[in-house]
């Protein structure tokens, strides 16, 4: 394998600057290289110590990342996982990330370049997620852990730097969010009461994966009263059923988290992942005169998903927000109290759930698998 | 003197477009104009007139038009490689 000091050789893979923190974020967010926020320098030394944890060539792309359709390879991803200071551990994840979020049915391109405000969530599963600490429980799409601040924020950053996705001109997103900074957490398979995501979508509990979305921020759901599963499902159906998300107009995927405690009543009173989502697709619905006339002449009534439904319907006519009871994923996060959360996504986008794969492609037990002997 | 670091370049760099764009020339009976819809409101509105503009000025052997199946999502390989076989130039519209 080719040295670091090789690799750097290349013409425009490195540069002298001054020694000096100030110094090099001023010309890191000169080059509108950061998000806004302190960087650490990546200096030479700290990618190669970063680097310690990947198993594959440092300079063998493992994605593109459109719209720039850069070449994400191990050496530019550390540079990034650097600068959103990363600990070298966390390394497999940020590429594992990127690897799918550049999967086809996740839809990078649009995701990037959209006028939507969407940012990348990226859920961990399985035991690496205990491994390094990504919180799952209480505030855990705040702030607190050093993982789900940095994972988030250098996948943003390989988004900006190797992507494009710069604010205005490869981003032209209306709003962004403040998860573009960071959105990075764990379900708590732990507080459970059903199969994480990861088993749903076919692989052995044992096994570590991320999961990407193309999501808004989480919108709460409070029902601090119901006392009953159906209850709080149909809180949660009235907090979907909005005509302003992009959801009603996609057939996508819904991202549904429910807390712990609310979990825990809905599946007392019988209600499997597959129930949940059959109530949801059923009872997450409203009524076509919820929307714009404008919406109605010129998208519900025309376009291809919608198959015709709402050609001549009344403003009375239910739209569902998912198009199919598989399209809403379901996932338990959180800790104790009585909320939920709904979150939106792109909508022309599916979650796409990867597993961390030794290079020799068998499931990696730890992320001390991809250490560096 | 300060001291000096060595820092690795965290991007990546663009595509080498330049190289192509040189590559073509434009014939003597004028441009072949690609039209790229992206599917939003009023985008057919906007590129209809951006073509009716580009002829009143330049003589513009041939329009060649497409449309994205929605602005979500990107245009096809397919409909990327027949505008760089059939136009000089292209303009993709944004409407609303």
């Amino acid at each position: 394998m080719t040295d670091l000091s090789t690799l750097l050789k290349t013409p425009g893979a490195s540069l002298e600057a001054e020694d000096d923190f100030d110094a090099v974020n001023e010309l890191v967010h000169s080059r509108g290289w950061g998000d806004g926020l302190p960087v650490i320098p990546p200096t030479a030394e700290r990618v190669e110590r970063m680097l310690q944890y990947c198993d594959r060539p440092w300079d063998e792309p493992i994605a593109k990342i459109a719209p720039r359709h850069g070449d994400a390879t191990p050496l530019r991803l550390a540079a990034n996982a650097v600068m959103a200071g990363c600990r070298p551990e966390y390394f497999p994840l940020v590429t594992l990330a990127v690897e799918a979020m550049c999967e086809a049915p996740f839809n990078c391109y649009g995701i990037q370049a959209t006028t939507h405000q969407c940012g990348v969530l990226i859920l961990a599963n399985g035991p690496v997620a205990k491994e390094l600490d990504i919180n799952a429980g209480h505030n855990a799409f705040g702030p607190g852990r050093q993982s789900n601040a940095t994972i988030g924020r250098a996948v943003r950053f390989a988004q900006v730097n190797i992507g494009g996705a710069i604010p205005g001109l490869g981003d032209m997103s209306t709003f962004g969010s403040p998860g573009k900074y960071t959105y990075c957490a764990a379900e708590n398979e732990d507080a459970s009461p059903w199969e994480p995501l990861h088993v749903e979508r076919g692989y052995p509990r044992e096994a570590s994966t991320v999961t990407v979305f193309a999501a808004e921020g989480p919108h709460n759901v409070n029902d601090h009263e119901a006392l009953t599963g159906q209850g709080i499902l149909k809180t949660m159906a009235g907090t979907i059923a909005i005509p302003g998300a992009n959801n009603i107009y996609y057939d996508g995927d819904i991202l549904v988290v429910f807390g712990p405690e609310h979990a825990a009543t809905v599946a007392r009173d019988g209600y499997s992942k597959a129930d949940v989502r059959k109530y949801l697709f059923e009872h997450a619905r409203l009524p076509l005169g919820k929307l714009s006339q404008e919406n109605i002449e010129r998208r519900l009534r025309v376009w291809p998903v919608f198959e015709g439904r709402f050609a001549n319907a009344g403003l009375d006519a239910l739209v569902p927000v998912a198009k199919r009871p598989e399209d809403i994923v379901v996932v338990v996060l959180g800790g104790a109290g009585k909320h939920s959360a709904y979150i939106p996504t792109f909508g022309a986008s599916r979650s796409v759930t990867r597993p961390l794969k030794r290079r020799d492609g068998q499931l990696a037990r730890s992320v001390g698998d991809f250490r560096r002997r | 003197m300060s001291r000096r670091v060595v820092l690795v370049v965290p991007e990546a760099p663009a595509p080498d477009v330049i190289a192509a764009v040189n590559e073509r020339g434009i014939g003597k009976s004028g441009i072949r104009l690609g039209i790229l819809d992206n599917a939003k409101s009023n985008a057919d509105y906007l590129l209809s007139f951006i073509v009716e503009g580009v002829k009143a000025v330049l003589p513009v052997a041939s329009v060649v038009s497409f449309k994205k199946p929605n602005a979500s999502v990107p245009a096809s390989s397919q409909v990327l490689d027949r505008l760089a076989q059939e136009a000089d130039c292209v303009v993709s519209a944004m409407g609303d």
